[in-house]
């Protein structure tokens, strides 16, 4: 009996030049969310590419000249030596032989690499760069590009299929179901239909389901078309899981709305007072909702700005010079081993300079971990926000499922900061040492690989979200058929 | 076939029903008549379980309809006084559709032949039904019950508005129906049409039953002098 009433409700619906219409405007937004999502993340790479041939080039360079240095000692005899940081241009060994030189002049800028389903939601990655510069210079450099305070990101983000699916996708399902049973009702063929032995239960749940059946065979297709577009890493099994929890998180979403429908319906109005009833019940989940959640987290959490922490380190930096020798004693008195042999005062600018980087980094370090963690309260504030909105629910999971999230960022950035001390350590001790440094050991320069969460983990966090919807979704369903019974098939 | 016994329906304190009994038959064609709010509409509701009653019971074929719904449902066709149809489809297709609902399916020839029976000009039948005309609308509901093959007929005022020809088509196949031995009862306000092709004729006001007759033993004249007797304040034996 069900098939029977699917059968039909779909070739009423393909029928529908309205609802040909609203599939081909899916898809076309679909198609430049996928373009405009891949356009962001090929921007990131090639930025990323730009940086570190920039970069290498400059680190390159240098060891080219030391490789012309080794030449001359050995054809002119005498030793390899250290640069120092004093003498003058074109005299002596090149800079390059200087550890404190190459690891401070020169940065290596570590990746964030995308996940195949990266394009699906951009997430904040245009504000969060995906690729940060480690150097010897102080941790707080590391996120000195990432703009947090770009206004215009934060109101519109961008369009990409995250976007479709939480904005536009509840539009259409609301589109074709608002009139679920009033159309019927109004048209009269609902006494007609109900004259025949099914249950208006039955009839709803087959509405439905056609309905769904065929706007969530849509969406996948259309999802597999942009995966196979503009999706990366085809051939692991990593993509493929993240487009299926894309694929069962975008279901759940649409299911909600669906059941939003129902739950209207049943309550017996006219098509025009359902319809409008829809359209705020989607502006006040999708809009004011998250909006206020917004609000209110910035508002309880206000972070410092990026701003006070510049000056901040700057004003660290003024102090710091203006008491270098003391410093520099200080410096000394802990690292005993370090002392230049021969000269116990033996003065260096660019051991100042390291004194000056750690002094800094200690006066600035309370800030920033405020900075963090401020950011974090916001975050944990909007992710308890979430379940009084699907459509929150909806980015979190999505961001997450994409590899978007804040949550792996950070994974990355923490991962940054171990590296930034690694590389730091190989090259303060040895400039301190005054070891120079040999075109082959620039073979030995730390290098970073990106280490991924276990899938577990992003699971785990994805895993109040889905919980979220599905339990809003079974809310959703159980109230408006225990209200059926009641629903007005005659009137007067 | 068609029984209701001590049916009772108010709706927000006004009592639309005050204990309704009355039967029809295999072979009747019952009329129902009487004005407006009389509670006709609401006894073919009952009968559809479109609403629920507040007393009694209406039954098809021995089965409580508020008991057994769907079963009951198995046995009835509705014609409404509007027969409304799915417009972006045609027909055959409409009639399949609910053909299907009732749980039978046929060949093409077959919902050609239940359309040809029930007078729809054959290069109607794959036409989309929303250039359809009234009384053709009400031949596709024929064809939906002849197709059903209902025992029992639920018609409230399924001639408003058509024309004489129309009309008098409409009630030659009711005929045929009737000698097909299934129960039709039939909500009208159509006294001549009731003498015409009912059996027997019921007067309904204000929800009660006021008035029962044998077509057979009524003229045109009485039946028009009782019924506008009982529309009058107090009724015929005031």
């Amino acid at each position: 009996m069900k098939r029977i009433i699917i059968s039909h409700e779909t070739r009423q619906l393909f029928r529908s030049g309205a609802f040909r219409a609203l599939l081909l405007l899916l898809a076309g937004a679909v198609a430049f969310a996928a373009w405009s999502g891949q356009r962001s993340i090929d921007r990131q790479i090639e930025g990323a590419n730009a940086a570190a041939a920039f970069e290498d080039g400059h680190r390159n360079k240098m060891r080219a000249d030391t490789e012309k240095y080794q030449a001359r000692v050995a054809a002119e005899g005498g030793e390899y030596q250290f640069a120092s940081a004093r003498h003058g241009a074109g005299e002596g060994p090149p800079q390059g032989t200087n550890a404190g030189v190459v690891g401070s002049a020169t940065a290596k800028y570590l990746r964030l690499p995308p996940t195949g389903l990266a394009p699906f939601s951009v997430g904040q990655s245009d504000i969060q760069l995906s690729y940060v510069p480690v150097s010897m210079n102080p941790a707080i450099h590391i996120t000195r590009d990432n703009e947090l305070e770009n206004p215009v990101n934060l109101m519109t983000g961008s369009f990409d299929i995250a976007f479709v699916v939480i904005f536009l996708l509840p539009i259409f399902i609301l589109a074709i179901s608002y009139d679920l049973l009033s159309s019927e009702k109004e048209r009269g063929t609902l006494a007609m239909v109900l004259a025949h032995p099914i249950s208006l239960k039955a009839l709803m749940v087959s509405k439905i389901a056609a309905r769904a059946g065929v706007l969530f065979a849509a969406v996948l297709a259309l999802g597999l078309a942009a995966l196979l577009a503009v999706g990366d890493g085809l051939g692991s099994f990593d993509t493929w899981a993240r487009f299926g929890l894309w694929a069962a998180a975008t279901l759940l979403y649409a299911l909600f709305w669906f059941a939003l429908s129902v739950l209207v319906n049943v309550h017996g109005g006219n098509s025009a007072a359902n319809g409008i009833a829809l359209a705020g019940t989607w502006l006040a989940l999708v809009v004011v909702v998250p909006t206020l959640a917004g609000l209110l987290a910035t508002t309880l959490y206000p972070a410092p700005s990026r701003m006070e922490l510049t000056t901040a380190a700057r004003q660290a930096q003024t102090e710091a010079e203006s008491a270098y020798m003391a410093r520099l004693s200080e410096y000394y008195y802990d690292h005993l081993e370090f002392v230049p042999e021969g000269d116990e005062r033996a003065m260096d600018f660019l051991t100042v300079a390291m004194a000056n980087r750690n002094a800094i980094d200690k006066a600035v370090r309370p800030l920033h971990d405020e900075f963090q963690s401020q950011l974090n309260r916001q975050e944990s504030l909007v992710r308890r926000f979430q379940f009084i909105s699907p459509a929150i629910m909806m980015q979190l999971a999505l961001n997450e499922i994409s590899g978007t999230s804040a949550d792996r960022y950070e994974h990355f950035l923490n991962q940054a900061f171990d590296f930034r001390d690694e590389w730091s350590d190989f090259f303060t001790v040895r400039f301190l040492r005054r070891a120079p440094l040999k075109p082959s050991d620039y073979d030995q320069f730390p290098t970073f690989e990106y280490q991924e969460e276990p899938f577990a983990t992003v699971l785990t966090r994805l895993l109040p979200s889905l919980a979220g919807m599905l339990a809003l979704l079974g809310g959703a369903i159980l109230i408006p058929f225990a209200g059926l019974r009641r629903y007005p098939v005659a009137t007067s | 076939m068609l029984q209701a016994t001590k049916l009772k329906k108010s709706y927000g304190g006004t009592e639309a029903l005050k204990g309704l009994d009355m039967t029809v038959e295999g072979g009747d064609i019952y009329c129902l008549l009487g004005a407006n709010g009389a509670g006709k509409t609401t006894t073919i509701s009952l009968f559809l379980n479109f609403i629920r009653p507040d007393g009694g019971t209406a039954a098809v074929g021995g089965l409580d309809v508020a008991e057994q719904p769907l079963e009951t449902k198995k046995l009835l066709a509705y014609i409404p006084e509007q027969v409304m149809l799915y417009g972006n489809l045609t027909a055959l297709e409409n009639l399949r559709y609910f053909s299907r609902l009732g749980g039978r399916d046929y060949s093409q020839g077959e919902y050609r032949g239940f359309l040809r029976r029930a007078g729809l000009q054959d290069g109607a039948a794959g036409r989309r039904v929303k250039t359809y005309s009234k009384g053709m609308r009400q031949k596709v509901g024929l064809a939906v019950a002849l197709a059903k093959q209902a025992k029992a007929l639920l018609l409230d005022e399924p001639t408003a508005g058509l024309d004489p020809k129309a009309s008098n088509e409409f009630s030659e196949l009711l005929l045929k129906l009737k000698a097909d031995g299934a129960a039709i009862l039939m909500a009208t306000h159509d006294l001549f049409r009731a003498k015409e092709t009912g059996t027997r004729i019921g007067i309904m006001k204000e929800g009660r039953l006021v008035d029962e007759l044998s077509a057979g033993e009524v003229s045109h004249a009485d039946l028009e002098k009782i019924y506008l007797q009982h529309m009058h304040v107090g009724g015929r034996y005031a």
